[in-house]
């Protein structure tokens, strides 16, 4: 009985946890009505084609971690990814490394802009990162020209993300180098938890002498870095380079976020989260029309879910604070 | 001379002209003029007939500017107001085309914005802990969702019978109906803002939710009525918006609530609550909407216009505090 007791409260304690549950569960119920599922080309095509989400989550567990917000991040993207589309459309710059570091320069240089004003300025994050999600797409447009690169434009860059190493694909790689990265950093290094810290308690943060803002700075160039990245990538999986990519998505990341247990009101969460939490969204965009619903209703469900979780979150949260209370009176 | 409050006659502060200019409200009536002055300038067809004439099609956003201002000033934020739009839009063209008499295709449009906003207020109050922003994400999706549903495949609906819009869309001599509208709106949301016991304790729960909650404020009351009214709004704007494109899509609305907010913090509406005049949020709302014809009217980019728009932002917000710090610095020097 008491064994019992302490394994429910594991799961219950730990949202990673519960939310790996969720994860298995779903991918059980999946693979039963439809068995194409599990297989490993399925799940790498998955991966693949959500890469540019799941990496941009990571930057914004970040940002969140601080207690921000940066709903630029699908802005940055078009602009670095288009410059590097329309680059190789003109043939300026052919080869791909090269393309890339262009790419991550320019979204560095974007999250840098944002954070500055964020960090230095003191303007709300929401206010500042929605000013340069117009400034950002704008700029996407201008350097479109109202053009666009297509797949036989883009040549040998689009090959990057058909290409693989030891079988497994280049897209992959990169995401999973991305997260290995960041999970080692977030964990184990200074830089790490400076963040934490300056989440949890900004104040107490800065009189034991973190430097609040210039960790704040770090946070949104990291997030612009990884935006620039994930440009460069969404061009090459997508073979394709418009001015008007992944918009709007800036929400499915910070709801990946948010179904990973990271709070939003800063300090709280962690990169096995995130993974989870963009897991877990992927799978469901993926599982839906393979169970039956109509890809037009996909988008309610999603939200559904959405609400769904963030509203368990709260229900268990209660739950925990009521149990933690009930263990003190005894 | 000290009153009921110990404030005696003298500690009121002096209404100083100077000090009246250099308000942001002051600043604000000046950008208007140079604004107006600059698109006159530019354009030879920026006349007052044709202003009035372009400008239904963007005080729509202008409904959702009123309620946005409430929710700023508690300190939330609704992003899901777009999608409500896109929802009562939706239904409204299709109600109508099912051959409702016009009443109740206003009905059925004011309904439908109302039972957004409910249930966003709904989520919001029986759970408080949960981020305004999180809640009306998710809750945007699924408004926009279900509208996808309802439009089916071809994502698209317009109206086969548009007799009662085009009465809405109508004139006064040049003045559209509208513009009336948004008017009476401004006044009425203005003076519950400033002059009720509601608006106060809107700024109360706004600067410090706690302290207003111990007072007596109703807090949750105050935020589901707020909630629901944006809806109310929200449905308003998607009639009238009906009335200029005869039609809705699944594009309806995109992007309306980040214009409303940008049209409140632009206006001098914190977005971390307790602060802020809806005089100035309208007055900016005017400034962007005069400035969107302007460059609209010389064939200008719409993403440069964008750009503008986003800088003017930033920099609405960046300005007056740097030179707070700096002040901050000469008094310490």
């Amino acid at each position: 009985m008491k064994e019992n007791k302490s394994i429910l409260k594991k799961i219950t304690g730990s949202r990673e946890a519960s939310l790996l549950i969720v994860l298995v569960v779903l991918c059980v119920v999946i693979s039963m009505r439809s068995p194409s599922f599990l297989t490993l080309k399925s799940i790498s095509d998955m991966l693949k084609n959500n890469a540019v989400i799941m990496i941009m989550t990571l930057g914004m567990l970040g940002v969140l971690l601080v207690g921000g917000i940066d709903i630029s991040i699908t802005s940055t993207l078009a602009l670095s990814g288009m410059t590097a589309g329309m680059l190789v459309k003109y043939g300026i710059v052919e080869n791909t490394f090269l393309l890339f570091v262009i790419a991550v320069a320019i979204g560095g240089l974007c999250g840098f802009l944002a954070g500055l004003i964020i960090s230095k300025g003191k303007v709300l994050p929401i206010i500042a990162t929605m000013g340069f999600m117009y400034i950002y797409r704008g700029l996407a447009y201008i350097v479109a020209n109202s053009q666009w690169a297509s797949a036989e434009d883009l040549g040998a860059f689009k090959e990057f993300a058909l290409g693989s190493v030891f079988g497994i694909n280049n897209v992959i790689i990169v995401l999973v180098i991305c997260y290995a990265v960041f999970f080692v950093v977030m964990k184990w290094t200074k830089t790490g938890r400076m963040v934490y810290a300056v989440g949890s308690n900004r104040e107490a943060a800065g009189i034991s002498g973190i430097n609040t803002s210039s960790v704040e700075l770090m946070v949104y160039t990291v997030m612009g870095t990884l935006a620039g990245l994930c440009g460069a990538l969404a061009v090459s999986i997508y073979s394709s380079a418009q001015p008007n990519m992944l918009y709007g998505r800036e929400m499915d990341v910070i709801a990946a976020c948010v179904i990973g247990g990271v709070s939003m009101t800063g300090g709280r969460g962690s990169v096995a989260g995130a993974l989870l939490g963009s897991l877990i969204l992927a799978i469901i965009a993926k599982a839906l029309p393979l169970v039956g619903i109509e890809a037009i209703a996909q988008n309610t469900v999603k939200g559904v879910i959405i609400l769904a979780v963030i509203v368990l979150n709260v229900i268990t949260q209660r739950v925990m604070d009521k149990n933690n209370l009930k263990g003190r009176e005894m | 001379m000290a009153g009921k409050s110990g404030r005696t006659i003298a500690n009121v502060p002096e209404k100083s002209l100077k000090k009246t200019v250099l308000c942001w409200e002051g600043m604000l009536v000046i950008l208007f003029i140079v604004i107006n002055l600059f698109c006159g300038g530019i354009s030879p067809s920026y006349q007052f007939a044709n202003v009035l004439r372009e400008m239904p099609k963007y005080l729509t956003e202008m409904f959702l500017l009123f309620p946005m201002a409430f929710i700023l000033i508690l300190g939330e934020i609704d992003i899901s107001v777009g999608a409500s739009v896109c929802l009562a839009a939706t239904f409204t063209c299709m109600a109508s085309n099912q051959g409702l008499p016009f009443g109740a295709v206003i009905l059925v449009c004011l309904l439908t914005g109302v039972a957004c906003g409910f249930i966003n207020g709904l989520i919001l109050t029986r759970f408080q802990e949960l981020p305004p922003m999180i809640v009306t994400l998710g809750t945007q999706i699924v408004f926009r969702g279900i509208a996808e549903i309802a439009l089916g495949s071809g994502g698209s609906v317009s109206l086969s019978n548009a007799d009662g819009f085009r009465k809405i869309a109508g004139k006064a001599g040049i003045v559209p109906y509208i513009l009336f509208v948004v008017i009476l709106m401004a006044v009425l949301y203005s003076v519950v803002l400033a002059k009720t016991t509601f608006g106060r304790s809107v700024y109360a729960i706004g600067s410090n939710r706690m302290a207003a909650y111990y007072s007596g404020i109703p807090v949750q009351k105050i935020r589901l009525i707020i909630y629901t009214v944006t809806g109310f709004m929200a449905g308003l704007a998607a009639l009238f918006l009906t009335s200029v494109l005869y039609g809705a899509n699944t594009t309806t609305g995109n992007g309306f609530e980040m214009d409303a907010i940008a049209m409140a913090v632009f206006g001098g509406i914190s977005t971390s609550g307790g602060k802020g005049r809806l005089f100035g949020g309208i007055l900016s709302g005017f400034t962007i909407i005069c400035l969107r014809i302007g460059l609209g009217q010389i064939n200008m980019n719409p993403q440069l216009i964008l750009i503008i728009l986003g800088i003017l932002l930033i920099s609405a917000v960046l300005i007056p505090n740097i030179s707070a710090k700096l002040k901050l610095k000469k008094k310490a020097a």
